[in-house]
């Protein structure tokens, strides 16, 4: 799977989970409420049967012809009687009622429930009554209801997005596999071109042949770096990495001497700042990559007649070129395969993603600095 | 100085008490009448405050109107002539009756 078609997947994942994951909230947070408000419809109901049975009972005691009332107390409810100036007659509760405009309220995971009489037996003109609230079970069962739909929506949206994105990995795939082809196809012809150059006895030529040499042996270094990325690309980064302690002085130098011909083209000088015998462990093949890129990068984008400078010390490599530069935007994305900034210039867009493969396998910390005008200067720091 | 105010209370009570035998319980003989009115009182007007007043209101101008005794009651016992008691009397009167008889105090 490609990096860029996981970041996708994660995407739209994210997004159609979360919205998902919204609606669900929403239908399970109303559907608890609607069963709240269920429940104390349940409750109210069962209170208001209460009232009456007590208003008879009060009936009954009002007309007993005795000298003491006795309250009719229940087991399952308690209950209170005020008066019509809302003093307090009677109570089973420890509540003291203040507000009777309220005919349902809930407090401390108790029911309350207010009705007035018209006929004032025991002198009673509001009877609270008083119950505990039923708790509402339905909680976990939601909670792991949501869960099982939140799984089922993450499997099948996982597979919607794998089958949405199938033509863009089919193209990336096609693509992928031309490179591969046209890879295959080109060494035969590149191995051919450098190799009878390098055997070209230059000294028997003249002026004008030699000038047309250089330019092919140049022209075949392009091909045979783009050549070389490719294949790191597609086999190298694949293989198993087969470290040494390099010296990386050494390397520099050479890959310097092996782009001069191409940075005379420009015009251009390089400006050497190199410590001695700089030693480092990693695959020779893949840090020539990472250098090779970084160079033919400043080659390729420094203007005409103007200096790279290369640093290398101890702990960091620093090429700087004094190009047209690149933005903070596109800096952030010049690590994305196949990304190009400047269409002028050749290349597949390869560079950076190479450069930031082998530095992320060494754990190299890249830094980009690039003003637009001015240049730009790269750092690998380890 | 607690003693005067101890005896005076006392003293007060006592003549409370025969006001209210020789005044109320000289008619109304008997404690079933008393609960009787004190019932249909607390069931019409349901406060102290009210019922305390609808008694007043009654003994001071009696009438079909403001009695709160079943017809067949009034038809055969008619209506009772209104109190010779000035307001305060009165007042003390009701406090009296109101406080020994009323329902409230008498629920357990």
């Amino acid at each position: 799977m490609y990096k860029s078609e996981k970041h996708t997947i994660f995407y739209v994942l994210g997004l159609y989970l979360s919205s998902t994951l919204l609606l669900i909230a929403t239908l399970f947070i109303s559907y608890y409420f609607y069963q709240k408000e269920q429940l104390k419809y349940e409750e109210v109901k069962e209170l208001k049967k209460f009232t009456l049975d007590l208003t008879d009972k009060l009936l009954e005691v009002h007309e007993d012809d005795t000298i003491k009332y006795k309250y009719p107390i229940s087991k399952n409810y308690k209950s209170a009687i005020y008066d019509i100036d809302k003093k307090l007659i009677f109570s089973t509760f420890d509540l003291k009622i203040d507000d009777f405009d309220k005919e349902i309220f809930i407090k401390n995971d108790k029911i309350y429930y207010i009705s007035s009489l018209k006929t004032h037996y025991l002198g009673t003109a509001y009877i609270v009554i008083q119950k505990d609230m039923k708790p509402l079970d339905i909680l976990n069962n939601l909670i792991i209801l949501a869960l099982i739909v939140v799984f089922i929506t993450i499997i099948t949206s996982f597979f919607l997005v794998k089958i949405v994105l199938k033509p863009m990995r089919n193209t990336l795939y096609l693509l992928d596999n031309f490179i591969k082809d046209t890879t295959h196809e080109l060494n035969t012809p590149i191995t051919t071109i450098l190799t009878n150059i390098e055997t070209l006895d230059s000294n028997n030529c003249d002026e004008k042949s030699f000038k047309k040499l250089e330019r092919i042996k140049i022209a075949s270094m392009s091909i045979s770096n783009l050549y070389d990325d490719l294949v790191y690309l597609l086999l190298n980064h694949k293989k198993p990495s087969e470290n040494e302690e390099l010296n990386i002085s050494d390397i520099l130098k050479n890959r310097v001497l092996y782009f001069t011909l191409m940075a005379n083209v420009k015009k251009l000088e390089f400006n050497l700042d190199i410590e001695e015998n700089v030693k480092f462990i990693a695959d020779k093949l893949k840090f020539e990559r990472l250098i090779d890129n970084i160079l033919s990068n400043a080659i390729k984008y420094t203007k005409v007649s103007t200096t790279i400078e290369i640093v290398l010390r101890k702990d960091r490599l620093s090429v700087a070129d004094q190009g047209k530069g690149m933005s903070k935007g596109e800096i952030e994305d010049i690590y994305i395969k196949y990304v190009r900034f400047d269409k002028v210039q050749g290349g597949f867009g390869l560079g950076y993603s190479i450069i930031k493969s082998v530095a992320d396998e060494y754990m190299i910390d890249v830094n980009i600095d690039s003003e637009l005008n001015i240049g730009t200067k790269v750092t690998l720091t380890w | 100085m607690v003693k005067p105010l101890l005896f005076i209370f006392l003293f007060l009570s006592i003549l409370d008490a025969s006001s209210f035998k020789e005044n109320c319980i000289v008619c109304h003989s008997n404690g079933y009448q008393f609960n009787m009115f004190m019932k249909k009182y607390t069931l019409k007007y349901s406060s102290e405050k009210r019922v305390k007043k609808a008694i007043f209101e009654y003994l001071k101008h009696p009438s079909f109107k403001k009695s709160v005794l079943p017809y067949g009651f009034l038809n055969r016992f008619g209506i009772k002539e209104e109190s010779f008691l000035d307001d305060e009397e009165l007042i003390d009167m009701i406090d009296i009756y109101y406080e020994k008889y009323n329902m409230k105090s008498k629920i357990y």
